[in-house]
């Protein structure tokens, strides 16, 4: 009977608290919307699954006995007695994961339409005023503003840079954040509509735009790497996340590289992603993740994201005065980064309102300046605040 | 029982938490005001820099423009990735209506089916037929 008893009480159902059940039910969730609604399910699927893990009472797969991680150092624990997911947590925590993704990002992105129509960035770049609104508002509610600028970055609409800053300045805040970023990117065709309704006219949304013109292969190759030395020269603390994004770039771009761009874009990125994903659910545990800091964090991301379509729209209105109706300002919303979603809602609004409209490509210009828009603004928060 | 009590408390606790946070609003202007330089000089800093990159890209570009006019480098196209359609460019200028430009390679596909092909690009893509130069279509075996 004492056997039985010692066995029940060593088992997760008796160390089992309200706060663990309540976030396993929230992975649950997570996993509905990942594979049923199909939410961006390469990511929600693993984090659901890290915060599944790492809520389940005893198994201790994010302990830190020997203090690696700023915990208080067990006498006689090695670093072998940590936990795995906390092993390999080390990699966002060291910035390494989204840096690699990133790679994997840089050797999928064509910047052609960038390089077409070099405007397109001051969209990408007013696309990113939501991270400073979402950051004031932050301070306003008493985080700190180390903790204010991760919440704020939200407003990139970039989860790697998201998670990068997040992992450097606040890191107690990650899992609310990530799953902020990423759960407003799925989003995106439902909140940017009615944000680029409100802010344009009905003429505005019906201007065609002129062809882009035809850029050389010499333009793209050398294109990331002016964008580097400009970028780590001004800022350097955003040198790692500008680096590898124009260093898969490069792969891709210059052509006697092709096996190596082949393995950033797919099977590197796809193994990033699954050790990302799942360290970053794993430090939803019940304590941090189940206070009010996270309902408003998922409050400031929805004002961030919204702030920083409103940018890019602004802007784009802006650009059709200055060049005489030459601009759609629809294209303003794509300047968040999320790679090409918003690219596409900018084309499927602007074809609702005249059919003959094809925005896509001219949406792609800011959509790929508001990545390299978001790890400047990181730069600069990780410069100002980083330790 | 001691799952409902811990629950209790932790509700309790996260209350006066939550409350807390929008109570104190107006003490920490101060520390608000403090930092809204450092966001304005953050949004300033994100534009800055990309005009530059567009300055210069513009300058780059200008100038390859010019090398390569001289050397007669012929200049690629934009790919029109939204479909991914292999083979299929957008021209710079768009032809007449019922005009064609350039080659069209046919591998093992015949000429009905090809045009039809063509006109799902066209459809799907939405770039007017006269404006999407086709290089080749090739039948692809089922394996």
């Amino acid at each position: 009977m004492e056997i039985i008893q010692q066995l029940w009480q060593s088992s997760g159902f008796a160390l089992l608290g309200w706060k663990e059940l309540v976030m396993i039910l929230v992975s649950f969730v997570l996993f509905y919307l990942a594979i049923s609604k199909k939410f961006e399910p390469l990511l929600l699927v693993p984090i659901a699954f890290g915060i599944l893990l790492a809520n389940l009472p005893g198994a201790d797969l994010m302990a830190d006995p020997a203090g690696l991680f700023g915990g208080v150092a067990q006498e006689g624990a090695h670093w072998y007695d940590t936990g795995v997911l906390r092993l390999i947590y080390a990699g966002v925590k060291s910035s390494i994961f989204p840096c690699l993704i990133f790679l994997g990002i840089g050797a999928m992105t064509d910047f052609g339409p960038l390089l077409a129509n070099p405007v397109s960035l001051l969209l990408g770049a007013a696309a990113q005023l939501g991270i400073y609104v979402a950051f004031i508002i932050a301070l306003f509610l008493g985080f700190t503003p180390e903790e204010a600028a991760s919440i704020g970055i939200i407003g990139g609409a970039d989860g790697p840079t998201a998670i990068l800053l997040t992992g450097q300045l606040a890191d107690h805040l990650l899992a609310p954040i990530a799953v902020a970023a990423y759960s407003y990117m799925a989003l995106i065709p439902i909140i940017q509509p009615k944000i680029m309704k409100l802010l344009t006219t009905d003429k505005e949304r019906k201007v065609e735009m002129k062809q882009l013109r035809s850029v050389s292969k010499t333009e793209k190759i050398i294109f990331p790497i002016i964008v580097l030395v400009i970028c780590a020269l001004l800022i350097p603390s955003c040198a790692s996340l500008i680096g590898m994004l124009m260093l898969g770039n490069l792969f891709k771009e210059c052509g006697v590289t092709d096996r190596l761009s082949d393995t950033a874009q797919n099977a590197l990125t796809n193994i990033v992603t699954i050790l990302l994903g799942l360290t970053v659910g794993a430090t939803a545990n019940g304590d941090a993740f189940l206070s009010p800091d996270t309902i408003l964090i998922i409050v400031l991301g929805l004002i961030a994201f919204s702030c920083s379509t409103a940018g890019g729209v602004l802007f784009g209105k802006l650009l059709y005065i200055v060049t005489g109706g030459k601009i759609n300002p629809l294209i303003g919303a794509a300047g968040v980064s999320a790679v090409p979603m918003a690219a596409r809602v900018a084309q499927v609004e602007g074809r609702k309102y005249n059919p003959t409209n094809f925005l896509l490509m001219h949406a792609m210009g800011p959509n790929v300046a508001g990545v390299i828009g978001s790890a400047v603004a990181a730069g600069f928060l990780l410069m100002m605040f980083g330790k | 029982m001691r799952f409902f009590e811990e629950f209790m408390t932790d509700i309790v606790s996260i209350g006066a938490e939550f409350k807390d946070k929008f109570v104190n609003i107006p003490a920490r202007l101060p520390a608000v005001l403090e930092q809204l330089p450092t966001a304005l000089t953050g949004f300033i800093v994100v534009l800055s820099m990309l005009a530059i990159i567009a300055i210069a890209i513009l300058v780059f570009s200008k100038v390859m423009y010019s090398f390569s006019k001289k050397k007669g480098e012929k200049e690629t196209v934009v790919e029109t990735s939204a479909n991914n359609v292999a083979g299929a460019t957008v021209s710079g200028t768009p032809l007449a209506d019922g005009n064609s430009a350039g080659k069209l390679d046919l591998v093992d596909v015949d000429e009905s089916t090809a045009a039809v092909i063509m006109a799902i690009v066209s459809d799907q893509s939405g770039i007017p037929l006269n404006r999407l130069n086709f290089k080749s279509i090739k039948k692809v075996e089922d394996k």
